[in-house]
């Protein structure tokens, strides 16, 4: 009875393996072939990816778009981890009367869709174009800048600080160590799982982020990675092999960060079992 | 604060980096919205093989000076860019000129009114298809020149439709009731389907009322008409005589409506010119196809001509505007020789009438059997009748699409076209 069982788990799992992994082999097959087979729905690897990434290449600046995807996710990522765990820490340790009522004003936020945002934030950046125009429309700056401060994040860090023990702020301030100091030199060392985890949310965030890009880029040389696929799939004759080389292409990152910050989630439990 | 030191500074380096980055890349100016004329006017278009490939051979024949960037985007994309910047008001940002696609350019015109700049000192709008003008014009004033034409076409298979004993004469001419019934002769003989269609996708229905000169919407392009309209009546009842008579193969997207001819399982392709090219695509059916004019509804004022897609240019009433309407004026606005090179260069057909008589149209094309398919479209896109499509053709359509489905589930057709006219009055109110 129980072998039974045991083969049944096993075929669910693998009905299920198949039909989360199979969207991820079609992509990668139909890399290697030419578009009129993939829309006749060829299964098989074929022989065209080198031609495919050929014309990806000479089509679109596919470089360009990776490096400034790479430019804004670092950066949204490193500054909404510093900013939300900041936050987050601050919320959580330090008492101030009200903080309570401002915490939950702040969740409220997210609420909000970004579509409602978008137009009000458009033209804020407009505004900020006409005087400082290297953060205004058009500048990477103005891609990061409003996606560096969420909600989420500062809630995120919030609740995992509540497992920070409290007790390591007050040796740190018995044996003289300033408030920053006890957030970089304890909290940030001690929080790294935390950290891991937020940065491959942020990092994704970021590296797919397409609604706030595409109405403030405007220029070819500016574009991020989801710009330029949106815009190989547009034409009236879409070529899906190069579309689908593209896709692979702007996976990896997120599919190697992730890997990254797996070892780094590992070692950051080791570290706070030994802490 | 020693502990603050050698160690934990990366991060503050990393910051200071940072802000350097954001300040290097940062650009210089762009587009336009401030105060003084721009060196270098901006373009926006979509489909690097055919849009932006016809801008850029008109910034090669143009003869003065411009600095012109042509920039690439999805058109869903562009649609989405120009509502966000023009709703904030700031003009910041946007482009010159900008391509829009007629059946939204009502909407654009109307909510955004004094956002384009009009054109009527730099083109003559006689040049052009007399249907191109009612969509691209507002309260007499002429804001988009017309650019391609969707001149619609029957494309057809001339291997099947011989097997089952028809030729291009017995296809010229005719009502799309006889389409259906020719269709069943070819299932019954071929057993290839007629047509391949997607059951959410009524272009073929704005194809057919367009044809009978009608639209979703009465003259005014605000008017709700779908009740007790005679053309779309007719268009519902040839779709579901279609979908009864079992030679439809049902496609969900793109990519499978070009699968279902590119393999070779359907007969007929009604559509805009523009499928020509996905057609050819498919080199092993060299010379095994045909396009015939498009059948007509079963109504007076009726034509075998119709229309489905096409776009046009516009200028945005920011600085720079002078000089992008003046190179539109000179290229795509005036010029018979572009539109000759455009059409060899590109396989763009533009609107612009005057061309039809160039050398270059008379060309034969070898893929369709030697047919002179640019000069047979374009004798077709000067009898399209012209209607105006308004704000709402997309509101509109949702509202149709849903209501096609309960009458090809039996409801009558009088009910679902009451329902969808309630629907959309509600909606658009």
């Amino acid at each position: 009875m129980r072998k039974l069982q045991r083969i049944a788990t096993y075929i669910f799992l693998s009905i299920a393996a198949i039909v989360s992994i199979f969207p991820f082999l079609w992509m990668l097959v139909s890399m290697t072939n030419k578009s009129v087979d993939i829309t006749q729905g060829r299964l098989l690897p074929g022989t065209h990816l080198f031609e495919n990434l050929t014309v990806l290449f000479q089509q679109v600046d596919m470089v360009t778009a990776l490096v400034n995807s790479t430019i804004i996710a670092v950066i949204t990522t490193f500054l909404t981890l510093l900013i939300g765990s900041l936050a987050g820490y601050g919320f959580e340790i330090y008492r101030t009367p009200g903080k309570d009522r401002i915490f939950n004003i702040l969740l409220l936020s997210m609420m909000i869709p970004f579509a409602a945002i978008m137009i009000p934030l458009y033209r804020l950046f407009g505004g900020i174009s006409a005087t400082i125009p290297f953060l205004g429309i058009d500048t990477l700056a103005a891609a990061i800048l409003p996606t560096i401060i969420t909600a989420f994040f500062i809630f995120f860090f919030r609740q995992n600080t509540k497992m920070f023990a409290r007790d390591l702020v007050e040796a740190g301030r018995i044996d003289g160590l300033s408030e920053l100091g006890i957030f970089f030199r304890i909290y940030l060392p001690t929080m790294k799982t935390s950290y891991a985890a937020a940065a491959i949310i942020a990092f994704m965030n970021s590296w797919n982020n397409f609604l706030w890009p595409l109405v403030v880029l405007q220029s070819p040389e500016k574009q991020t990675i989801p710009l330029l696929i949106s815009k190989l799939g547009a034409g009236y004759t879409p070529d899906f092999g190069v579309i689908m080389s593209a896709i692979v292409i702007a996976t990896l990152p997120t599919a190697i960060v992730f890997f990254l910050m797996q070892k780094h989630f590992v070692a950051g439990m080791m570290g706070s079992v030994k802490g | 604060m020693k502990y603050f030191s050698v160690r934990k500074s990366w991060i503050l380096v990393f910051a200071i980096m940072t802000i350097f980055t954001l300040a290097a890349c940062s650009s210089d100016e762009t587009g336009g919205g401030s105060g003084e004329e721009p060196d270098e006017i901006t373009a926006w278009a979509w489909d690097p093989n055919f849009n932006i490939a016809a801008l850029e051979l008109a910034k090669e024949s143009y003869e003065k000076d411009i600095k012109l960037k042509i920039i690439e985007n999805a058109q869903d994309d562009i649609v989405q860019k120009l509502n966000t910047g023009l709703s904030s008001g700031t003009m910041k940002g946007m482009p010159n000129i900008v391509l829009i696609e007629d059946q939204r350019a009502q909407s654009f015109l109307k909510a955004y009114p004094d956002a384009f700049y009009p054109l009527d000192e730099y083109i003559n709008p006689d040049d052009f298809a007399a249907y191109k003008l009612a969509p691209t014009s507002l309260d007499g004033k002429q804001y988009g020149l017309p650019f391609d034409t969707g001149v619609t076409g029957l494309f057809f298979r001339t291997d099947y439709l011989k097997e089952a004993g028809y030729t291009m004469e017995d296809l010229s001419n005719i009502t799309w009731e006889k389409y259906i019934e020719i269709g069943k002769d070819v299932k019954a003989k071929t057993g290839k389907d007629m047509i391949s269609l997607d059951p959410n996708d009524l272009g073929l229905i704005r194809v057919m009322i367009q044809s009978a000169g009608s639209w979703y919407v009465k003259e005014d392009g605000t008017t709700v008409h779908l009740k007790d309209n005679e053309a779309l009546k007719k268009a519902f009842q040839n779709y579901k005589a279609m979908m009864e008579a079992d030679f439809v193969k049902a496609n969900s997207d793109w990519s499978q409506f070009i699968a279902a001819f590119n393999s070779g399982d359907v007969a007929t392709v009604p559509s805009g010119n523009w499928i020509g090219p996905s057609i050819e695509a498919e080199a092993s059916q060299k010379g095994k196809w045909a396009v015939a004019q498009i059948p007509r509804l079963d109504m007076e004022g009726a034509v075998n001509a119709s229309n489905q897609g096409g776009s046009s240019f516009y200028v945005l009433n920011i600085p720079g505007k002078e000089k992008a309407a003046e190179f539109l004026a000179e290229t795509f606005g005036s010029s018979k020789q572009f539109y000759q090179d455009l059409v060899l260069d590109v396989g763009a057909l533009g609107t612009y009438k005057p061309a039809s008589e160039g050398e270059a149209y008379q060309a034969e094309n070898e893929y369709f059997g030697g047919q002179k398919l640019i000069s047979d479209f374009s004798k077709w896109m000067e009898e399209i009748p012209s209607v105006n499509y308004g704000m709402h053709t997309y509101a509109i359509e949702d509202i149709l699409a849903a209501e096609m489905q309960n009458y090809l589930n039996g409801k009558s057709l009088e009910d679902a076209l009451a329902d969808a006219q309630a629907q959309a009055e509600a909606q658009l109110k």
